[in-house]
């Protein structure tokens, strides 16, 4: 229900600017709905759907398999940190789209080298995330854990994974945004799925309507995906236990 | 029980306590006053062993796994429900235990809670039963009441020595209330930079008709001046 307002004023706006310009490249919001309805119904994108869906689950579940250990790793040793932090720093703020020549050279040009562009760009916000968020821990909590005499096994379960549980969300949240854009871009090189190869394929057949349908589709994808962290992160976190 | 000779605690900028010595027996109840600062909570983290002293030794006769410590906050983790703070670090087993001493503290209906949904003096129970289900035979407790109001204060205090009593522990409690330290200390100890300065025994502790007597305020004035006024 809460998304209803927003759907309202995003479609509502797009009916004004489309009844302003009178162009085909801005259709109908009907239009454009029908043809997703007729396309979903006749199975034709659900493909392009399922291929974006699964690079970018599995390039999140890459980059935390990687930013997990690196971010509690570096924010539990200052040493490993004064070693982590810089090369962390030095590569963040590269635009990894510039590295998909070098990752198909590498990876090939089928999913591998998508799915592992968009681990790289999720990756190094999430690692920072996850290490600020160990260097945050309350110090009470860690001389509670001393006191008891916790192993260092424990003192992971216990407190600093469920600590950073919120933090790796919040970096999910974020990284949601830019993994979409990349993952438009990279479905424009040797591709035959995906929402981007769908989007631009129909811009070069100048069927506009079809290209908006699948840019709603991306659109819909990504608040699926924010909803999905949402359910996780309540599953995973209770109210009371925040 | 308990033996500091000469401990010292330093920090990177100043010096805790030094020259410091202390023997407590089995099952005394030794309550610290003092003044903040005067290095009263590293006093018991040193025995606790989460600091290290600097100069002198601590020994504790049954080691220290035998003993406990209470925080001034409750330091309850707020992801883990009432039972599982409770049982933190624990090996499995302990379960009826820990549901026994919840349900001594009047929260047996409030075992599957998280932390949140408890009161200030609630949370502090838990802390108590999360220190006791270890089983110590050494309690240590760092003014664990401060942030309670009197009447909490005064419920918890009449818990825990119910508690250390019938459990036969071992209990050094610093604080900064002398009332508190009245109460809950068979012997009272005052601490300053220069170590205990003043040492006494307290026969009436743990006895709650106690605090409306004269005898009961006249100690407290007795203390409040050696301290040199307020705490």
């Amino acid at each position: 229900m809460r998304y209803v307002h927003p759907v309202l004023i995003v479609v509502l706006s797009w009916y004004v600017l489309a009844l302003a310009l009178q162009s085909p490249i801005v259709p109908y919001p009907h239009l454009v709905f029908s043809h997703l309805a007729e396309s979903l119904i006749a199975g034709t994108t659900f493909m392009h759907l399922f291929h974006s869906l699964y690079r970018i689950l599995t390039g999140m579940a890459f980059a935390l398999t990687f930013a997990i250990p690196t971010g509690m790793l570096a924010g539990r040793f200052k040493k490993l940190d004064h070693m982590v932090s810089p090369v962390l720093y030095l590569l963040y703020p590269l635009p990894k789209i510039a590295f998909l020549p070098v990752f198909m050279v590498l990876f090939g040009i089928g999913d591998l080298s998508k799915i592992i562009l968009i681990a790289v760009i999720i990756f190094f916000p999430a690692a920072i995330t996850i290490r600020d968020g160990i260097r945050e821990i309350p110090t009470q909590y860690l001389e509670l854990a001393r006191a008891f005499h916790l192993k260092p096994a424990e003192v992971i379960r216990e407190i600093l994974w469920p600590a950073v549980l919120p933090r790796i969300f919040s970096s999910l949240r974020i990284t949601v945004g830019i993994s979409l854009s990349v993952l438009f871009i990279s479905e424009n090189y040797a591709a035959r799925f995906g929402l981007g190869y769908y989007i631009m394929n129909n811009w070069v057949m100048a069927q506009y309507v079809g290209m908006y349908s699948g840019i709603v589709l991306l659109s819909l994808l990504g608040l699926g995906l924010y909803a999905l962290i949402d359910f996780c992160e309540r599953l995973a976190i209770p109210d009371a236990a925040r | 029980m308990v033996r500091l000779i000469d401990a010292q605690v330093s920090y990177a900028d100043h010096i805790a306590f030094s020259g410091f010595s202390l023997e407590v027996k089995k099952h005394e109840s030794v309550s610290i006053i003092g003044r903040s600062g005067c290095g009263k909570t590293s006093l018991l983290y040193a025995i606790a062993g989460l600091i290290p002293l600097s100069k002198g030794t601590v020994a504790l006769a049954e080691g220290s796994e035998s003993c406990s410590i209470m925080f001034q906050q409750d330091r309850l983790l707020p992801w883990r429900k009432v039972i599982d703070n409770v049982l933190l670090g624990m090996k499995p087993g302990h379960e009826t235990h820990a549901m026994e001493l919840l349900g001594e503290m009047g929260l047996g209906h409030k075992a599957h809670d998280y932390p949140k949904q408890l009161s200030g003096g609630e949370r502090q129970r838990v802390a108590l039963a999360r220190s006791l289900v270890r089983k110590p035979r050494l309690l240590l407790l760092d003014e664990p009441l401060a942030s309670l109001d009197e009447q909490n204060r005064e419920r918890m205090q009449e818990v825990i020595a119910s508690v250390v009593e019938d459990h036969g522990i071992t209990l050094i409690l610093v604080t900064h209330n002398i009332q508190e330290a009245i109460f809950m200390g068979s012997r009272i100890l005052l601490m300053t930079d220069e170590g205990i300065t003043f040492e006494r025994k307290n026969p009436y502790h743990r006895l709650p008709e106690f605090r409306t007597t004269d005898e009961f305020f006249a100690l407290e004035r007795e203390l409040r001046s050696r301290l040199g006024g307020t705490a």
